[in-house]
């Protein structure tokens, strides 16, 4: 098992952050005492610990099948009710009844498989009313360049293969640039969501947000709720002023916050936020590039404004 | 006693009652089908048409759109229109008896086809068709459809003019379940209807149909079998295909290929896959195509010969066994298809004897891939010597394979058989190992040999049997 450290993944640090955004808007303390999270929380439980200290009044569940892996979890447990389970989400899935319970499920997956789409089709006909689904995938072109044109039709031929069923187009190809790819599996989990509860169940999977990023590899995140058709205005209502609501799957926004020293970032904040055209106003106000490119530098600029509130500071501790 | 006077019976009105054909007939078939039913009239357009090429394309230049939105939908060609002699037949519902012959190749059989998507759909329908001089258009109202004594449909003189001969039906007042599959679930019906035509209608847009739907082209999913050529001057065993040629009596010409379209799976790809669904979309089984159009797509239960008469049910490790069978017919009563076009009919004797071939050449290649069970890396070899072909191919190769005439069995027609290459005898001494342990164990171990817990399962076990192999021997 694979477990980058949280340092170096300062971009999923923010998503995490927009997750909790957004169950802050699903309601205040005692609607969010009737949610149960459900997470693949991976050894540190990081979200576990931003999501207590958020909601304390949230109940847990961390879903973990890898016995290493639970082992460090019972380590690093934070406070809260948390409950720990060594159990592999699929049987989990096979057995799991809401009870008419509201629930919040982060599908956390580090692969692009088709069963993932399986298993959030199997999730959104299970949950009840109000819950909370957020799905996350591997988006990394590169796994899909050939290294010649025999070897890139292989590869696409095997895309479509693996998820034909759920492709907007027949004959798509994989792209070849992140927000791309993201926006391709942003359709599929659309398909896969339409399929789950078509019109006639009378339910629907409204979508929240959705961001791309890449901490090394490319990751792309959708949350949405599960309302009923007939009070989905309100819904709606609930999220439409948030800067980052992604209400009618519109392409998914690019998280790229960029290295800054703790120094940086400090003066920076002085001047956030500082509305229209951030990007370019944080780089008079820094005086210099943090990129040789200036349209890079400028987005880069630009994403700081956007995230500054969310993005971790990571530093030395003596334990 | 005087006899009473016996009861007198009034005869009873069997007329057919409207909303049987709006309400009733809608309900056997998908909307997906209903659809295909209305693409299948484009086609049948393009037999009557003089315009049709021949050669590799005999369907190039003909197009077909397709259109939904949460309001309406339209399906658009220019692939010929309705005869004027014909549309007095067209819109009757079902096939009159003294409806003029239709021109070979062409599936419409039942007469309602049209109607049925129609009324599937919605409660308003303009029809325009041109073809030749004719240009006219026939309106189905939400009255007509409720008045049950009214059946005339008025034909009036198009007042817009088609710039080539062709059919447009646009259905309006949608019912609200298809209006909602139109919008909310566009996304989805789209994928679906999509997936559909490229599959059923694979063999007749690789032959030059151009069918869109919302703006976006359908692409064709044609099977591919592998193909080795054989090293000249030699006898060596290869990989092709098994195929079997008839003509019968009826006039129903049959042509089944089948064969490989991929390596056989290695243990860890059947492992994987039973466990984790890998593909949305399994190209294995068998295709049945009848006057173009695939009947049947990629089928892997009894109806196409699998579990049944010595052949093994379909099991993933089968998972490269591809088959395609097709009956062509100048009467499409005489092929073995069911109403609605998209199915076989099993009881069919035609399809029964035919069934006959597709076991026996499905045998051989089940054959093979259990013969190369666990050694798929030492298999994949002879197939990744050969290159896929598609149907086409396949058949203008046969000419040029030693046919062997299969008089005596039934059905009797001709049949090449290829020798497919085995493992030798003397690898038989081989055993396979296989065992099932805990995944946290399996991790400890590959740990302690690999540093790596991530190692595959197998190379594991291995490794721990050469360790004690060694021990053994010292």
């Amino acid at each position: 098992m694979k477990h980058p450290p949280y340092p170096l993944r300062a971009n999923k640090a923010v998503d995490r952050f927009m997750l909790i955004e957004a169950i802050r808007r699903l309601g205040g303390p005692s609607e969010l005492a009737q949610y149960t999270y459900f997470g693949l929380g991976g050894p540190y439980l990081e979200e576990f610990r931003l999501l207590h200290e958020s909601f304390p009044e949230l109940k847990m569940v961390s879903l973990e099948r890898d016995a290493q892996t639970f082992k460090r979890q019972r380590f690093h447990q934070p406070s809260g009710p948390i409950r720990l389970r060594h159990v592999d989400f699929k049987s989990f899935l096979a057995r799991y009844d809401s009870g008419d319970k509201k629930s919040i499920f982060w599908l956390d997956y580090h692969e692009l498989e088709y069963w993932q789409f399986g298993d959030l089709m199997s999730l959104l006909g299970k949950v009840s009313a109000g819950s909370l689904v957020k799905i996350t995938l591997r988006s990394e072109p590169s796994d899909y360049i050939g290294r010649d044109k025999q070897d890139q039709g292989e590869k696409d031929n095997e895309f479509r293969a693996k998820f034909g069923a759920i492709l907007p187009r027949a004959d798509a190809a994989p792209p070849t640039e992140l927000e791309r790819f993201a926006g391709l599996l942003q359709e599929m989990v659309q398909i896969a969501a339409q399929k789950a509860l078509p019109s006639g169940t009378g339910f629907v999977y409204q979508p929240i947000s959705s961001f791309c990023y890449k901490d090394g590899d490319g990751i792309f995140t959708l949350t949405g709720i599960v309302c009923e058709r007939s009070r989905l205005k309100s819904v709606r209502n609930r999220f439409s002023s948030w800067a980052f609501a992604n209400l009618d799957w519109d392409g998914p926004t690019l998280i790229d916050v960029p290295f800054l020293s703790t120094k940086e970032r400090l003066h920076l904040q002085k001047h956030l936020p500082c509305g229209q055209d951030a990007g370019r106003r944080l780089l008079r106000v820094l005086g210099y590039r943090v990129d040789v490119d200036r349209a890079r530098a400028v987005a880069k600029m630009k994403q700081y404004a956007d995230f500054y509130r969310y993005y971790p500071l990571f530093v030395r501790a003596i334990p | 006693m005087a006899k009473a006077n016996p009861i007198r019976y009034e005869s009873v009105n069997a007329s057919p009652v409207k909303s049987f054909f709006v309400s009733m007939l809608t309900r056997d078939i998908k909307l997906e089908e209903a659809i295909l039913d209305l693409l299948d009239n484009c086609v049948d357009g393009i037999l009557r048409t003089k315009k049709r090429s021949g050669g590799k394309k005999p369907y190039a230049g003909f197009k077909a759109e397709i259109v939904f939105k949460k309001d309406s939908f339209m399906i658009s060609d220019n692939c010929g229109g309705i005869p004027l002699s014909l549309h007095g037949y067209a819109f009757r519902m079902g096939r009159a008896n003294d409806r003029p012959e239709d021109k070979p190749g062409t599936v419409g059989v039942y007469g309602i086809g049209m109607k049925r998507a129609i009324f599937k759909m919605g409660k308003d329908c303009l029809i325009w068709s041109k073809n030749a001089e004719h240009e006219y258009d026939v309106h189905i109202t939400p009255e007509w459809i409720a008045n049950e004594d009214e059946w005339e449909l008025p034909v009036k003189a198009s007042k817009k003019s088609m710039q080539e001969d062709g059919t447009t039906i646009v259905i309006g007042n949608l019912y609200p379940g298809i209006a909602d599959l139109f919008s909310e679930d566009a996304k989805a019906f789209k994928t679906e209807l999509e997936r559909m035509v490229a599959s059923h209608y694979a063999f007749i847009i690789d032959k030059g149909l151009e069918v869109r739907i919302n703006n976006s082209l359908v692409k064709p999913r044609p099977t591919r079998l592998i193909f080795s050529k054989k090293p000249r001057g030699k006898k060596a065993p290869t990989i092709q295909p098994f195929i079997f040629r008839t003509k019968t009596d009826a006039g129903v010409d049959v042509f089944l290929a089948v064969g490989f379209t991929r390596p056989i799976p290695s243990q860890d790809e059947i492992a994987d896959e039973q466990e984790e669904k890998r593909y949305s979309s399994i190209e294995a089984g068998w295709t049945v195509v009848c006057n173009d159009r695939a009947v049947l797509y990629c089928d892997r239960s009894e109806l196409t010969g699998w579990g049944e008469a010595g052949v093994p049910r379909y099991h993933t490790q089968f998972i490269a066994i591809s088959g395609i069978v097709e009956f062509r017919a100048d009467d499409a009563s005489k092929l073995p298809t069911t109403t609605t076009k998209r199915g076989i009919d099993a009881s069919s004797r035609l399809y029964l004897q035919i069934k006959n071939k597709m076991r026996e050449g499905m045998l051989i290649f089940t054959d093979y891939t259990n013969k190369w069970k666990g050694r798929a890396d030492e298999s994949k070899k002879h197939i990744e010597a050969g290159t896929p072909h598609s149907f086409e191919e396949i058949k203008a190769k046969a000419d040029s394979l030693p046919f062997r005439a299969t008089k005596s069995s039934i059905p009797k027609g001709e049949q090449y058989k290829p020798a497919l290459p085995m493992p030798k005898k003397l690898e038989s001494r081989k055993r396979r190992i296989s065992f099932v342990k805990d995944i946290d164990e399996v991790k400890s171990v590959a740990d302690y040999l690999f540093e790596d817990e991530n190692i595959d399962a197998s190379v594991v076990g291995e490794k721990c049997f050469d360790l004690v192999l060694r021990e053994a021997k010292k």
